[in-house]
């Protein structure tokens, strides 16, 4: 009956550490309630049995207690190095396994050395079945409650690692779930919008109709950028339209300050492109041309065909590339689009003179 | 009123000129498509108030109130597209904003606020001095070229040199003579690269190239183009201690 404080603190102990969540400290109190029950069970049998001492059973299950506490803590410490392994319990299990026999001799050894110590301080001898009984019979538990463990060990363990990978897995969609989210904000382009917005603001008050007209371009565009999330490829016809849209609006704004020549091959017209890839090409012509200079400044857009690749360029005057200069938002997007849709296959590029800066995109034919 | 109107896109011009025209105290003096337009119109004209689009090109609203002599500036409401982080620097009693698109009643509200700020340096000071604080207007100056302004880099300046109301900006290749007083084109240069070596001059630290002692503490300053200054006694420690002597 000495025992049984220990198994309601024990209690005690395992309900804050439910709240603490942490599946180590819960795998030792189960470790201490485990070694608990052993000693009272223990205990209670020997209670009928007049010879047997009141101590003398503590002293059995505790010197077993404490060997295979060592060994508990050494795999614990080796957790790690098989948590790789997790994945693939036979090759887990067996990893473990492979340390029994030298588990069977520690045992053995270990627990025999204490009792027979502890007798001997009480001036008595332990008396006990011969040692190949006793290795045959002590191994066969040792397996067994090994097995046992191993079996609890390897479901805390899973469970941290599904825990871990689950939590990983939930940073990861939080972070692509931010990148989608800053994508569709440069493609939206506050400065763009409201700065659209206050043109149709101040058209409306002299011109009605051409107020009209640009609500309505400003709405197709806004729309054009909402559908890019639905598909990936679309011709380059479509994508023009949609440079078209834009243009008109910046001419809108910046009427006398900039004029655009398109050069298409007709031949081209039909092929795919990644939907909205030439618009941030065009609007950096718009933002680090024409509303960084005070003069005109020309924006030409051509497409040809090359072989079988076709190559979309897009320049303007009144702007260099600084030396060391760096790939914004909208050309990184750029790129690493092209990337995954084109496997590497595809090029943008921007080169500099005096005359101004281009941006050149070649596309090879798309084997679908 | 005087008030002058700064954007580059003609239709927003257009917009802030019809609102503001039909109100019967303004008189709209200028309209600038550009940041030097616009400083050079205000240098002109010396408006009452300016309304400045922030993102134009040349020099951008921010950098032309950067550009301003703190006592003398318009107050100054700033137009922008978007909400600037560097907008909301400004302290709203110095400067108003207005964000596009805005309405008239907007409009009408930011011109309740710069007349109630109309007799007010201080606030005309704060925003010059924010402005600042919000642009590398230690960098650069800008200086009158003929009729028009251009910028020039701080660290061609050798020295500066009070007259009256001017201020001579002295550079190895010419000298520009503006209309500010030297106290405020030192806060707006920075005491960093310039000191006072007398009451009515500064020089560019590092075009320096040696001192020589004269009677009664005064030094003279060998400048790196060879001319010579006189270091009157009053500044010299905390010259000679600003450059570890």
């Amino acid at each position: 009956m000495a025992v049984a404080p220990t198994v309601i603190s024990a209690t005690g102990t395992h309900r804050s550490v439910a709240a603490l969540a942490s599946s180590q400290r819960v795998l030792l109190v189960i470790w201490a309630l485990f070694w608990s029950i052993m000693a009272m069970v223990a205990v209670q049998e020997q209670l009928k049995n007049s010879h047997v001492r009141w101590w003398e059973p503590l002293l059995w299950e505790g010197s077993s207690c404490a060997v295979a506490t060592c060994w508990m803590l050494l795999q614990r410490r080796a957790k790690r190095r098989y948590a790789q392994y997790l994945d693939q319990p036979l090759r887990w299990f067996w990893y473990q396994a492979r340390w029994l026999p030298l588990l069977i001799v520690t045992f053995v050894g270990g627990i025999y050395s204490i009792r027979h110590g502890v007798y001997a301080l009480t001036s008595e001898t332990y008396e006990h079945w011969p040692w190949p009984y006793i290795f045959v019979y002590e191994g066969f538990k040792v397996v067994m409650f090994t097995g046992l463990w191993l079996g609890i060990i390897f479901g805390f363990d899973s469970f941290e690692l599904w825990q871990a990978q689950r939590r990983h897995l939930l940073e990861l969609q939080k972070t692509l779930a931010e990148a989608q989210l800053s994508q569709l904000k440069a493609q939206l382009r506050p400065h763009f919008f409201f700065n659209a917005l206050n043109t149709i603001s101040a058209l409306m008050h002299v011109d009605v109709e051409r107020a009209d007209r640009l609500l309505a371009r400003l709405g197709d565009l806004l729309r054009a950028s909402l559908q890019t999330s639905d598909q990936e490829l679309t011709s380059l016809r479509e994508e023009l339209r949609t440079l078209e849209l834009f243009v008109q609006i910046m001419q809108e704004r910046f009427a006398d300050r900039v004029s655009l020549a398109w050069n298409i091959d007709p031949r081209a017209l039909d092929r795919k492109i990644p939907v909205m890839l030439l618009q941030p090409l065009l609007e950096n012509a718009f933002k680090h041309g024409v509303e960084r200079s005070v003069g005109p400044v020309n924006i030409a857009v051509s497409a040809n065909l090359e072989g079988e690749s076709l190559i979309v360029a897009i320049s303007n005057t009144g702007s260099t590339l600084a030396s060391g200069y760096r790939y914004g938002v909208g050309l990184t997007n750029c790129r690493e689009r092209l990337n995954v849709i084109y496997d590497g296959q595809a090029a943008l590029e921007l080169t500099s003179d005096p005359g101004g800066v281009t941006a050149k995109v070649t596309l090879p034919e798309l084997k679908s | 009123m005087r008030v002058l109107i700064a954007d580059d896109e003609s239709p927003a011009r257009d917009k802030l000129q019809r609102w503001l025209g039909e109100q019967a105290d303004i008189d709209v003096v200028a309209r600038s498509e550009d940041g030097l337009q616009a400083a050079a119109a205000i240098e002109e004209l010396r408006p009452d108030v300016a309304y400045l689009d922030i993102q134009m090109p040349g020099l951008n609203g921010l950098e032309v109130a950067a550009q301003l002599e703190q006592d003398t500036a318009p107050l100054i409401v700033f137009v922008t597209a978007f909400d600037e982080h560097a907008v909301k620097a400004f302290d709203l009693n110095a400067v108003d904003y207005l964000l596009k698109p805005y309405d008239k009643d907007r409009l009408l509200r930011s011109l309740i606020r710069v007349r109630d700020r109309l007799g007010s340096t201080e606030s005309r000071a704060s925003a010059v001095t924010t402005a600042r604080g919000q642009t590398n207007s230690s960098d650069r100056l800008l200086v009158p070229e003929g009729e028009r302004l251009q910028l020039i880099d701080s660290t061609s300046i050798d020295w500066l040199e009070a007259d009256d109301n001017y201020v001579r900006v002295h550079t190895a290749q010419r000298v520009y003579m503006l209309r500010r007083t030297l106290q405020d084109l030192l806060s707006q240069l920075g005491e960093q690269r310039f000191a006072r070596i007398h009451k009515s001059a500064a020089v560019n630290i590092s075009a320096i190239s040696s001192f020589t002692p004269l009677f009664k503490g005064d030094y003279e300053v060998q400048m790196r183009t060879g001319q010579v200054l006189r270091l009157s006694r009053r500044f010299k420690d905390a010259l000679f201690a600003r450059m570890g002597r």
